[in-house]
């Protein structure tokens, strides 16, 4: 019975340390829900179509599930985006290399994400207005190299958006490997501890001497490098710049990273729930498309149903919370109670 | 003390960086027509061009502001046009109604003003409006739809919305749905494209098959939408010529270049090319004749595109289509 009962308790633990449970049954829940008013959600070829849609917003959720785990924000990643796919598309245009303007293209988000991180570590500035700043800077290049023309590009460099592996969408198997690497980093290296650290208190990872500095610059480089891997993914997927790309997509993002579990105030998160929250994202308006729903009710509709699973996480994450509370009070009476005991026998 | 000097620095450098933009409205007595734009995109970009050319022709000379997108920073360029001194005024709004403030003030200055691209007609402030007739453009493309599809059965039709707020977006929606009436064959399915957004165009085309596979044909309210439609045709071995068994009929609306290379090239149906410059001479010489006290009547004045369905068509006409000419602000 006592067995029984330690077992149950493991479980209630185990759950509970994984962040991304809410979004998952969030997602079974929208999926039967779908799957029962559309006879076209549950084929493969569609679950296919969202995993290669969420795959933009999961990519860059990623790099962003750091920056939000120190405790920052990263308003500029929707700029990065434009500004990395302006960047592909003139530079495949100009010199039919696809290699170069991958290259450019990573480079120069990898660059605006160091940018970023110096600016908000060394200028102390609140990430939001340094990151807002940031995005009109990102954003002004990017208009300013295209002249806001709408430039395609040859569909024989949209591989990458496009193509397949052995069957398997390209995007998906490069969300597939940045996710594995993003949950590695956060999971199984000193990298991903200081990060937590870092936002737990950057105060007191900075007087135990741990490298805040660095931890930071780090967090915003992958932010950036993420956003620009998927404004090539994005790109290619639409064989065509339009300075319209990614408009949005960071406060989509910010919502996948918190509906997968990390806390806007930093210290916890998970790299897995950021890409199920970006999934679930995605099948709120696959779902309303499938259905043929009216254009105008989506926004109410994604609000409603954002707004429904952020409670639902909310009163489960408080819930777990308690249980946790409760067990570690048991705990901690059971051994005062020994302790008692002990020192009465003595 | 460093604080203050910085701040007081970085605002002198800003003033002298805008002062000689100030001090040449102001110059001699030259006359002078202030642009406010809404947004820079191509297409706004050649009706502008079409403006300055006008206006120049005119012996104006011309200053324009850019809002961005911004409704506010629009009002404020609005503001910033009349403390200069502008003859003529030429507005396309961001907001019609949080425009109109500025457009008062412009008004109380005893300075005309001209909406281009955009009607505003809650406005007491404008004198007239020039504009695209974009219900004749979505008609157009609807009927197109309603001949080539006639003898096909019952089949659908997938309809990308604009921006679901946008005039031009909403009277290209009612003239492709006007166009398709008589073809009592033809669903009409709509789908969203955000903010007139090609990746939203896209996924929407995606679900939009994946929903009915059998789609026969996809009309794209706006030209750059064409390339997300085709890449979506392409995945799912669809993207066939006009003529070839189980093609899909494509038209858009706007004359960029990409859409109309389609159309060479044989994937896309057809474009209605905006007359973007004609709009653009429109405005400015309304505003001129407005600003020599002849009367121009309160009306949005509508200038219809031009529809190219074949190879030939574009070829011949490229060098009055929009989106073959190098477009810039400068």
């Amino acid at each position: 019975m006592k067995n029984k009962e330690v077992s149950m308790d493991r479980i209630k633990e185990y759950l509970s340390s994984k962040l991304w449970l809410s979004v998952v049954i969030a997602i079974i829940v929208l999926c039967v829900v779908f799957s029962i008013l559309s006879p076209a959600f549950l084929q493969w070829s569609n679950f296919q179509a969202v995993l290669v849609q969420s795959s933009i917003t999961g990519i860059m959720a990623v790099g962003l599930c750091f920056v939000i785990m120190t405790g920052g924000i990263d308003i500029s990643i929707g700029a990065i985006l434009l500004l990395s796919a302006t960047v592909f598309a003139y530079t495949v245009n100009g010199t039919e290399s696809f290699m170069l303007a991958f290259l450019a293209s990573l480079s120069t988000a990898t660059l605006a994400g160091v940018l970023n991180g110096v600016l908000v570590y060394y200028f102390k500035m609140a990430p939001m207005i340094t990151t807002l700043a940031t995005y009109n800077i990102y954003n002004g290049i990017a208009l300013h190299i295209s002249k806001t023309e709408n430039v395609p590009i040859d569909r024989g460099y949209t591989f990458l958006g496009n193509g397949r592996i052995a069957n398997i969408p390209v995007p998906l198997m490069i969300l597939l490997a940045i996710t594995l690497i993003g949950a590695y980093l956060l999971s199984h290296t000193r990298f991903g501890t200081f990060v937590r650290a870092v936002g737990d208190s950057q105060v007191s990872a900075t007087e135990s001497n741990l490298p805040t500095r660095r931890t930071i610059v780090s967090a915003y480089t992958l932010a950036g490098f993420t956003a620009g891997l998927a404004g090539v993914l994005l790109i290619s997927r639409t064989a065509g710049l339009q300075n319209s790309l990614g408009v949005g997509t960071e406060f989509t993002c910010i919502a996948a990273v918190v509906l997968g579990g990390t806390a806007l105030s930093g210290g916890s998160g998970s790299v897995v729930g950021s890409v199920f929250g970006a999934v679930f994202l995605i099948l709120i308006d696959n779902g309303l498309n499938l259905l043929q729903a009216s254009p105008f009710i989506y926004d109410a509709v994604r609000g409603i149903v954002l707004l429904a699973a952020v409670s639902v996480d909310r009163m489960s994450t408080a819930r777990q919370a308690k249980t946790l509370l409760e067990q570690k009070a048991l705990r901690i009476g059971s051994s005062i109670i020994k302790q008692v005991k002990k020192t009465a026998q003595a | 003390m460093k604080k203050v000097l910085t701040i007081v620095m970085t605002v002198a450098l800003v003033l002298m960086a805008v002062m000689p933009v100030a001090a040449n409205g102001q110059q001699d007595s030259e006359k002078v027509m202030g642009i406010s734009i809404d947004n820079a995109f191509p297409s706004r970009i050649a009706t502008v061009m079409g403006i300055i050319s006008e206006a120049e022709a005119r012996g104006y000379k011309v200053i324009k502001y850019n809002a961005n997108g911004d409704a506010q920073k629009q009002n404020a360029d609005v503001e910033n046009l009349v403390n200069e001194g502008v003859d003529a005024l030429l507005v396309c709004a961001v907001d019609m109604d949080t425009i109109e403030v500025a457009l008062m003030k412009a008004k109380s200055a005893g300075i005309p003003i001209v909406s281009y691209d955009r009607d505003l007609p809650e406005s007491e402030a404008i004198d007239c409006s020039v504009g695209p007739d974009s219900y004749s453009d979505g008609l157009y493309c609807g009927e197109y739809f309603a001949e080539a599809l006639k003898d096909k059965g019952d089949v659908t039709v997938l309809e990308l919305l604009g921006a679901l707020n946008d005039q031009n977006g909403i009277e290209r929606s009612r003239g492709f749905n006007d166009g398709l009436k008589s073809a009592s064959n033809v669903k009409i399915v709509q789908a969203s494209t955000g903010a007139w957004q090609l990746d939203i165009a896209l996924k929407s085309v995606q679900d939009g098959f994946q929903a009915e596979p059998d789609i026969a044909g996809v009309f794209a309210p706006a030209c750059f939408f064409v390339a997300g439609i085709e890449t979506v045709l392409s995945d799912l071995g669809k993207l066939h010529k006009v003529g070839e068994e189980g093609h899909v009929v494509v038209a858009g609306i706007n004359g960029e270049k990409g859409a109309c290379d389609s159309v060479i090239a044989g994937t896309c149906d057809g474009v209605v090319v905006m007359g973007c410059h004609a709009t653009g001479v429109k405005a400015a010489e309304f505003a001129d004749m407005l600003v020599k006290g002849e009367s121009v009547k309160r009306d949005y004045y509508l200038i219809a595109g031009d529809f190219y369905t074949t190879a030939e068509e574009i070829e011949k006409n490229k060098e009055n289509i929009w989106g073959y000419q190098k477009l810039s602000l400068d």
